[in-house]
Formats: C-alpha cells, structure tokens, sequence
C-alpha cells in the first residue's frame, strides 16, 4: 500500500521554542496509524503541522502532493479532517449546524444525504439533540458530534487528537469502536493521538512513539505491545 | 393619549435607524470583538454616495439598492485594505484605527462634498395618516417598513443560509471553523460589507430628517451605541430591540420630561449607556461572560 501521508524530517514550534526536531513517519492508506508519547512530546503540534496550523520546515505530503505553504482551509479542503484537541465544537451553534459545517462544502447532495443517515445511525443520541445548542452536550456526545462532523466531510484521512479525553471509560470505549467502523466501513485513513496506549495499539496497526520532538521507536501494534521495555520506559503501563 | 401613541410611531421609527446603525455595531462585534468607531461615518458617507446619485438624476429607488452594494463593497474593501493588517494587533490599536478611519472619512467628505447642510429626498410624504386615532406620518411608517425589511433580510441570512452559518462559525470560533475549510478571513471581510450595508440604510433613513452633511450621524452612532449595548452588543436581536426601546425612550423623554426637550435627548441615551453597564452589564439579551476553567 503506498503511503497516503509522510511527514519527512519535519521540524516546527511556536515562536523561539521549537517541539518537532526532525520527525518523519508514514501512514498507509486504509490504516490506522497511532501516535504516542508524554504530554509536550508534540503528538499535538505534528497533526497541527500537517493542517498548516503551525509553521514547518522539512517536507509533508499527502497523496503525493507537498502540503507545503498551504492554508489550513485548503488542506483540509483536499480531504483531512481534523478533529483538534479540545474537539473543535462551535458551542455557539445547534447540533444540526455543527453537522452541516462539516458537510457544506461537498456538491454530491444524495451521497450527503446517506452519510447524515449514516452518521445517526452510528450516533443516534445526536439525532435525538440535533436541535440543542452543542453547549448542552456531554463531553461524550460532543466527542461523538466531533467524529459524525469529521465523517460527513467525506475525508480520505482523519487526525484525531485524544479522542479519549476526559471521557469515562465505557464511553471511551464506544467511540474507540466507533472510529475501527469508521475506518474499516467508510475506508478512512486515521492517524490517532493517544494518551491512552493500550486502547491505541488495540486498533492501529503501525504506532509511532514521540519523545521530546522525535520519533523515539515506532514498530507493528502488535510489536510494540509486546515489548516489554518499550511499554515500560515509553508507554508507562 | 393620542399624541402619546403619535410619539410611540415616531418613536419606533427613530428606533429603526438606531437599531440598522446598532445592528451593524454588533454584526462587526460579533466577528472580531471590536467596536467601530467608524461605523457612523461609514454610514454618512454611503449617504452622499446616494445623494450623488440621486442628483445626476438616478431615482431614488434605484439609487437607494445600487448605494448599499456601494457601501458592501467599500465595507470589504477598507476590512481588506485597512483593518487586515492589524487584525492580530492588540484591540486598542484596532479602536485607535477605527477612530482614525472615522476622522479621515468625514475629512474626505467635508472635502469632497463641503459641510453645507443639504437637504435630502424621502420618497414618502410627511403627511399623515390615522391609524386607531393616533396620526402617523407616511415618512415614520416608511422607515419603520424599510428598517424591518432589512433587519428581517439580515436575520435570514444569517441564521437560514450556509454563508450566514460560516459567518457565525468564523466569529466565535475562527481555529476550528477553519479545520472545518471556512474561509476565515473573507467571512469577516463579509462582515464588514454586511455591516456597512446595514449602516447605510441607516444613514439613508436619518439624512431626510437631519440634513445630509458630514457630522450627521455623530450622535445617531451614540444612540446606536446605547441601543447595542442595551441589547446585549453581541446579540443582533438585542441591537434591534434595544434600538426601538432607545427610539421611543429618547422620543418619550423628550416629549413629557419639561427640562429635556430636544437638548438633553442626547442626554438620555448616555444616560441608558451608563444603566445598563451598571445593572445589566450584558444587556437585555447577552448572556453572562462565564469562562469553563
């Protein structure tokens, strides 16, 4: 499978203070790629390179093109959704809006249409709510709101940023179910960021593992998972 | 009891030139958190472009749409030219551009078309009509109409049309609706050309009662201010309401209260400016600052 992103010997940072020293990794299309690490290790500042929301310097592409001096506007157009730390929710907005800034750009009105049917499908508490503002929404259901908008984009990759956050374990275990059918039902690409490893490397099938700004080991899941050393001194469980 | 109702008309309609002027305070509000001190001379000078119009013999009805898109594009254009470069810039800076966008507009309109009071046309009468014993003026109900048309045309466009929802999106959350592929930056130039549309109205509707010359609209930018902020300054519907209660309070006051006739008008309105901060500082219809820590 040929990659559907690279990130080569990225390096980027916030002003003086530079995070990323140089990473490179590669995820397969139809994969799910997890990134691990600390906290400040800079799984958050890589997907926000590859979105053109810090400045970068070494190469990114994705389905072959350089997403060099790109807008955010115009990566994501290309086809990456990202659904960012904190879940990107427009509290200020209903349900049913949040959904439709996802979908407003596509001119495929039938597909549209299945994909919002699928979308509550997946998560029917949203059809229930899709009048109320987003504000009124549990953390999970804002999650879930995150992942139905990311959907109805229609992207070839999703970057999900700790989708796990703050949720109680039961839910964090439905909205990891959630993005395996995602990724296997509707064929989006996913490169996850995790906290929490051991759910990460239960459904990725290659992971990286950032320490201060570079890829310190990066294998098979199922690799990584059985190495003892790795999961001690990287992992931290 | 008939004059009262008489002053209560005349009252709304004074309200929909403040509420059109307010209204475009909170549309730019909303989008960067500013308030344009501008937005009055912006609204005096589409004024004169209507009035040029208007005098090479353009009628009104058609001078009166042809200057809103005018004052659209110009709206875009000093968002493009003159805001954009600072958008980062602390807010102070962006109000001291404001103000200095403001003096240099009225200087180019003194300059350009001289501080003779002119007079200039309505296209409804001043004669009156009886409406359930009260007198109404065609001039009060026709601006009334016009300001509720184009508030209501507003409201639809933002809340029922995909360009009005990423312009909310890009107002209150300018990151995530960018990672959703809103164009940030033309939805607030947008903003800007709706909010000098709308100021445009108001001028429009003022300058048959004031006379059209360049410091027209400094004191409706007051009422206008007092009007936003009684409504909340975030809220649309607040400016719009808070403009009529601003209209018919000023009216009112001006008519029953013997020491404020015509002089202390202005008076009230700052009056309500320092009421609501003290009491309600969000406004009839802002909701409470509350940050999530």
């Amino acid at each position: 499978m040929p990659a559907l992103l690279e990130l080569d010997e990225v390096r980027a940072g916030y002003g003086p203070t530079s995070v990323l020293h140089g990473v490179s990794l590669s995820v397969p299309e139809g994969e799910v790629v997890s990134l691990l690490g600390a906290n400040g290790a800079g799984k958050t500042t890589t997907l926000r390179a590859i979105t053109g929301g810090v400045r970068w310097t070494g190469d990114i592409r994705f389905a072959g093109r350089s997403l060099r001096g790109m807008h955010t506007e115009d990566v994501v157009r290309g086809g990456i959704a990202h659904v960012p730390e904190g879940r990107g929710i427009l509290t200020e907005l209903t349900v049913e809006e949040n959904l439709k800034l996802g979908s407003y750009l596509r001119r495929d009105g039938p597909a549209v249409r299945k994909d919002y049917d699928r979308a509550f499908e997946y998560f029917p508490v949203l059809r229930e709510r899709r009048r109320l503002s987003a504000s009124t929404l549990s953390g999970g259901e804002q999650q879930m709101l995150a992942l139905a908008r990311a959907l109805l984009m229609r992207p070839k990759l999703m970057l999900l940023d700790e989708p796990s956050l703050g949720l109680a374990p039961m839910i964090v275990r439905s909205i990891f179910e959630m993005i395996r059918t995602i990724n296997q039902a509707d064929r989006v690409t996913v490169l996850l960021v995790e906290q929490n490893a051991r759910l990460a490397l239960d459904i990725s099938s290659h992971a990286y593992v950032l320490e201060v700004g570079r890829v310190a080991v990066e294998g098979a899941s199922t690799e990584l998972k059985g190495n003892e050393s790795v999961r001690r001194s990287y992992l931290g469980y | 009891m008939q004059e009262f109702l008489q002053q209560i008309v005349s009252g709304i309609a004074t309200g929909g030139i403040f509420a059109s002027l307010a209204l475009a305070l909170v549309l730019i509000y909303n989008a960067m958190g500013l308030v344009n001190f501008a937005q009055g001379e912006m609204a005096m000078f589409a004024t004169f472009i209507a009035f040029t119009l208007i005098a090479r013999g353009v009628s009104y009805w058609i001078a009166f749409p042809l200057t809103l898109v005018i004052a659209f594009a110009g709206g875009i254009a000093i968002q493009r030219i003159v805001i954009r470069p600072v958008e980062r810039a602390p807010i102070l800076t962006l109000v001291i551009v404001t103000l200095g966008l403001a003096t240099l507009l009225n200087g180019l309109a003194g300059f350009i078309f001289g501080y003779l009071p002119r007079s200039f046309p309505s296209p409804f009468s001043v004669q009156t009509v009886d409406i359930l014993g009260a007198l109404a003026s065609y001039r009060d109900l026709g601006v009334i109409a016009v300001s509720a048309v184009v508030l209501l045309a507003i409201y639809l466009l933002l809340q029922h049309t995909t360009v009005g929802l990423t312009m909310r999106a890009a107002a209150h959350h300018p990151e995530a609706s960018r990672l959703l592929g809103v164009r940030v930056s033309w939805m607030l130039a947008l903003g800007w050309g709706l909010a000098s549309a709308v100021g445009a109205v108001s001028g429009i509707m003022a300058a048959p009662i004031l006379l059209l010359e360049p410091n027209m609209m400094q004191t409706i930018i007051i009422y206008a201010f007092a009007a936003a902020v009684l409504g909340g300054i975030e809220s649309p519907l607040g400016a719009v309401v808070g403009g009529v209660i601003v209209g018919v309070t000023v009216n009112l006051a001006g008519a029953y209260i013997p020491f404020v006739g015509g002089d202390l008008q202005l008076a009230v309105a700052l009056a309500i400016i320092v009421a609501v901060l003290v009491l309600k500082p969000n406004g009839l219809f802002g909701r409470p600052n509350v940050r999530r820590v």
